[in-house]
């Protein structure tokens, strides 16, 4: 008999459900509610869905080539699979272990608040219009435009098209006393009595992993509430460039798929954040999008092969307004979508938001502004003359990659320190939860504390002496050494947490990549780092970085503490800003136009840069006069 | 004894190049050409030697860009002054067209690679990066050269390489002109669907493939001369 149903149990939580045969164990958990922890969207890449399969092996499928990249023996034998991978067609019970559990996530949605005059691009205009008579016969709109000239002091507008088709009823249900809804000289709608007070628009940091959302007054410029998701397009590629190509490769309905993913979770974070504030989708008026040039086109649908192939010319450039409903947004049927400008292929309205919230382009002083992530733009200048660089730094600093990188979530190791004499360790994770992984503000930690203490050196390698001085330092299955930072014992997971030569290596070519970026930079600008008055770091985990740490391993060009300013992410803050304030719009209009885009692969100095900067934490020490007596103090350099 | 004396040199070359020791790997060299030593020989059992350690340590984690940077200034050093007595006859093991495919920039991966295959004795024509398709068989068939290695960091320039293959078929040269890939964005995945002859997921995988290709195209040469020969034999 065929058994076209199964059962499947998810323990420690006890919930199941009936499934049909076959099911992916990812897919069933979702169903359930049951939160598996995955950085790759199911794609099998980032092996941090690994579950144990605790009865029910019979009708398991056999691990795919991903699985067996992730799994050692030992844990195939213990029953360990990746929940993405794994198909059943047999009545299962499956165990989440503790590490592969989401914890409440740091989803950053705050960054720098900047105070901006709210100056919205909608407006709502309370009126008593005085009803035609046979005396005084004027047109409805007659009346409407009167009103509001002569009220309110506004000129030349003009009813929509759509407006007009029931203007006449609801001026007269309403008694002529009624709000008009005005959008850049448009009179878009007309409601029912004084609405005035309830202004809103939703202004997007569309991240190409994290999405975050926010519910603003547009009369106040107040968020009244904020949502988060994470960006589902990851489940047709990792990164924007797999996304682009996934695109190249099937062409227009993928392009449509990618675009319809995007915009139903923007869908669900305007739904959540509506009814948390107890506001109408249709009470959304405007709307303001911010993210990296890949995102705006698989955003708007915009054909994105050419910039992605050298020179990587971006198809707009400018800022672009869309009726919201044509997106696909629920929001009023007349809503404006506006997406900020960006400046190059690989440097978006991202980085316009960077620099219009550090003001960048009025600054007197010469700043540097980095902005951590996959991608790291790097600009230099000031109100003069800015350049912009964009260097392919990676996810290391994301915890892909690290065989115990994680997000910014409950029981992340944010926080290491390790001592030069005993070699041992402290730590501190998010929540104070036992540990469960590294996050990005530890994965800078850990190689400066390592470096201190002598157990690399300024290569970057182990020193395998340190394996006779402490346990802690070991040689792992692969081969290669590790120091282990919270045992087995300590850790919510069954294995010790380690930081390995492996992931050294890999943090190595993402600093190398964001320093060498920074030094090129201010070369063609000639400038040295002594020009730097502010080095401004954003960037999703930019706030958490020990900013020591990140000096010590040479992660940007080496300046007294108090000039580095963290800034937090501010493509949500500039999105922000754009969604209040007309001036706003029109100063990341004049970023996109004034900033300049310089190509570090061309640059003759970049790869010998690189390899200097994959040091730790430069090859050149003369670069580095702070680290250097540092590294003195600790006997690390004679 | 003769080969001991020159053992101890190579050995110290080696040395040289695996601690990247400039000053050792310079007097490594002017031992050489002290001692007369053939250059060559003390390249390959030498320098190249300690290369293909750094290789394989690099492979295991253990060396990175730091150590490859400053194995390489010291092989170079050496290199230098043992270079202009080479014969030029000994240096070639064959030719290799290098570049990164089109619609791509980033180079520095090819770069080791082309270290690596200098080193190890081969003669590389480096078309650099953004390198048209056509350019590639056109540059294999002026040249004569019978691999030709591609390259990319990134995703979407994946489709030039299948370009490539696919002019390649079409000129009715495939299986004469082998082809390798590499590069962040390449896996054995894609060689195996775009049917290219070989992968190497770094640098040191790549020079010992490419030393499979050209003995294997070697060895076809051979067996077609034989069966030539043959077939003239038996007329």
């Amino acid at each position: 008999m065929k058994n076209s149903e199964i059962e499947i149990v998810f323990q420690p939580y006890g919930s199941r459900s009936k499934y049909p045969s076959g099911t992916i164990i990812m897919v069933a958990a979702k169903t359930l509610g049951v939160d598996i922890s995955s950085l790759c969207a199911g794609n099998g890449t980032c092996g941090k869905c690994k579950i144990r399969i605790q009865r029910g092996t019979e009708g398991i499928s056999s691990p795919t080539e991903k699985e067996l990249k992730h799994l050692s023996q030992k844990e195939l034998k213990a029953g360990f699979r990746l929940a993405c991978q794994t198909k059943l067609r047999s009545s299962a019970t499956i165990f989440v272990p503790e590490r592969s559990r989401v914890g409440k996530q740091r989803l950053q949605t705050e960054g720098l608040n900047v105070p901006v005059k709210p100056s919205p691009l909608v407006t709502k205009h309370y009126l008593e219009i005085t009803p035609p008579t046979l005396h005084n016969v004027r047109s409805d709109e007659d009346g409407l435009l009167d009103t509001l000239r002569i009220k309110h002091g506004l000129d030349n507008l003009r009813v929509d098209y759509e407006t007009a088709k029931t203007l006449p009823i609801k001026l007269r249900k309403a008694e002529w006393n009624v709000t008009a809804v005005v959008s850049e000289k448009r009179i878009i709608d007309i409601e029912h009595g004084d609405t005035s007070e309830r202004c809103f628009g939703f202004a997007v940091d569309i991240g190409s992993t994290k999405l975050a959302g926010f519910l603003m007054n547009l009369n106040t410029g107040h968020v009244v509430a904020v949502a988060a998701r994470m960006n589902p397009q990851i489940s047709l590629g990792e990164d924007v460039l797999s996304r682009i190509s996934h695109v190249m490769m099937h062409g227009l309905n993928a392009l449509r798929e990618l675009h319809e993913a995007v915009v139903s979770s923007i869908n669900e974070m305007i739904a959540e954040c509506c009814e948390k504030a107890n506001v109408g989708t249709g009470e959304i008026y405007e709307l303001n999008f911010v993210g990296n040039t890949a995102m705006q086109m698989l955003f708007l649908e915009i054909w994105p092969q050419y910039t992605a192939l050298s020179p990587y010319p971006p198809v707009l450039r400018r800022g672009i307004d869309v009726e919201a409903a044509q997106l696909g947004l629920t929001s009023h049927p007349r809503a404006n979508a506006h997406y900020v400008p960006v400046i190059g292929g690989f440097v978006g309205s991202d980085s316009v938001a960077d620099l219009m919230a550090i003001d960048m382009l009025n600054s007197e002083e010469i700043v540097m502004d980095i902005d951590i992530g996959t991608n790291t733009e790097i600009a230099v200048g000031n109100k003069d003359s800015i350049l912009i660089v964009s260097c392919a730094s990676g996810p290391a600093f994301e915890g892909m990659e690290i065989k115990h990188g994680m997000r910014a979530a409950t029981g992340a190791i944010e926080r290491i320190s390790v001592d030069p004499d005993s070699l041992e360790t402290h730590y501190r994770t998010i929540e104070d939860a036992p540990p469960v992984g590294i996050c990005g503000s530890g994965l800078v930690e850990a190689p400066a504390e390592l470096l201190k203490a002598g157990i690399i050196n300024m290569t970057g390698r182990f020193n395998k002496e340190m394996a006779k001085k402490t346990d802690r330092v070991r040689t792992t299955p692969e081969g290669w050494l590790e120091y282990v930072i919270a045992s087995k014992e300590e850790s919510a997971t069954d294995s010790d947490i380690t930081i390995t030569q492996a992931d050294i290596r890999e943090l190595q070519k993402a600093k190398a990549a964001i320093r060498a970026g920074a030094e090129v930079l201010l070369r063609r600008m000639k400038l040295t780092k002594d020009d730097i008055t502010t080095l401004y770091v954003a960037g999703a985990f930019g706030n958490y970085i020990d900013a020591e740490s990140a000096r010590t391993i040479g992660l940007y060009p080496e300046l007294p503490l108090d000039h580095i300013k963290f800034v937090g992410n501010t493509a949500g803050t500039g999105s922000r800003m754009c969604l209040i304030s007309k001036q706003m719009r029109e100063y990341a209009e004049r970023i996109s136009e004034n900033v300049r885009y310089y190509e570090l692969a061309v640059d003759p100095d970049f790869q010998s840069e690189y390899i200097k900067a994959s040091f730790l934490p430069h090859q050149d020490m003369s670069r580095q006069p702070f680290v250097t007596e540092l590294l003195k103090r600790h006997g690390r350099v004679p | 004894m003769d080969d001991d004396k020159n053992t101890k040199v190579f050995e110290k070359l080696t040395q040289a190049v695996i601690t990247g020791d400039c000053a050792m790997a310079e007097e490594g060299a002017n031992d050489v050409l002290n001692k007369g030593i053939p250059p060559y020989d003390a390249v390959i059992n030498g320098l190249a030697e300690g290369m293909k350690v750094v290789g394989e340590k690099y492979e295991k984690k253990e060396y990175f860009l730091p150590e490859m940077l400053l194995s390489a200034d010291a092989m170079y050093a050496g290199l230098n002054i043992l270079t202009p007595h080479i014969k030029s006859e000994d240096k070639q093991k064959g030719k290799v067209i290098l570049g990164v495919v089109e619609g791509d920039i980033h180079d520095i991966g090819k770069n080791i690679v082309k270290t690596m295959l200098t080193v190890a004795g081969y003669e590389v024509i480096d078309l650099g990066k953004d390198v048209p398709v056509a350019e590639f068989i056109e540059k294999a068939k002026s040249e004569g050269a019978k691999v030709i290695a591609m390259s990319t960091l990134m995703t979407p320039t994946l489709m030039s390489m299948k370009a490539v293959e696919e002019k390649l078929k079409d000129e009715r040269l495939k299986g004469k002109v082998k082809t390798i890939i590499g590069g962040s964005a390449v896996s054995e995945t894609w060689r195996a669907n775009i049917g290219s002859d070989a992968f190497g997921a770094d640098a040191m995988e790549a020079v010992d493939k490419i030393k499979a290709l050209v003995s294997s195209i070697t060895a076809a040469a051979e067996a077609l001369k034989q069966e030539e020969k043959k077939t003239t034999d038996e007329k």
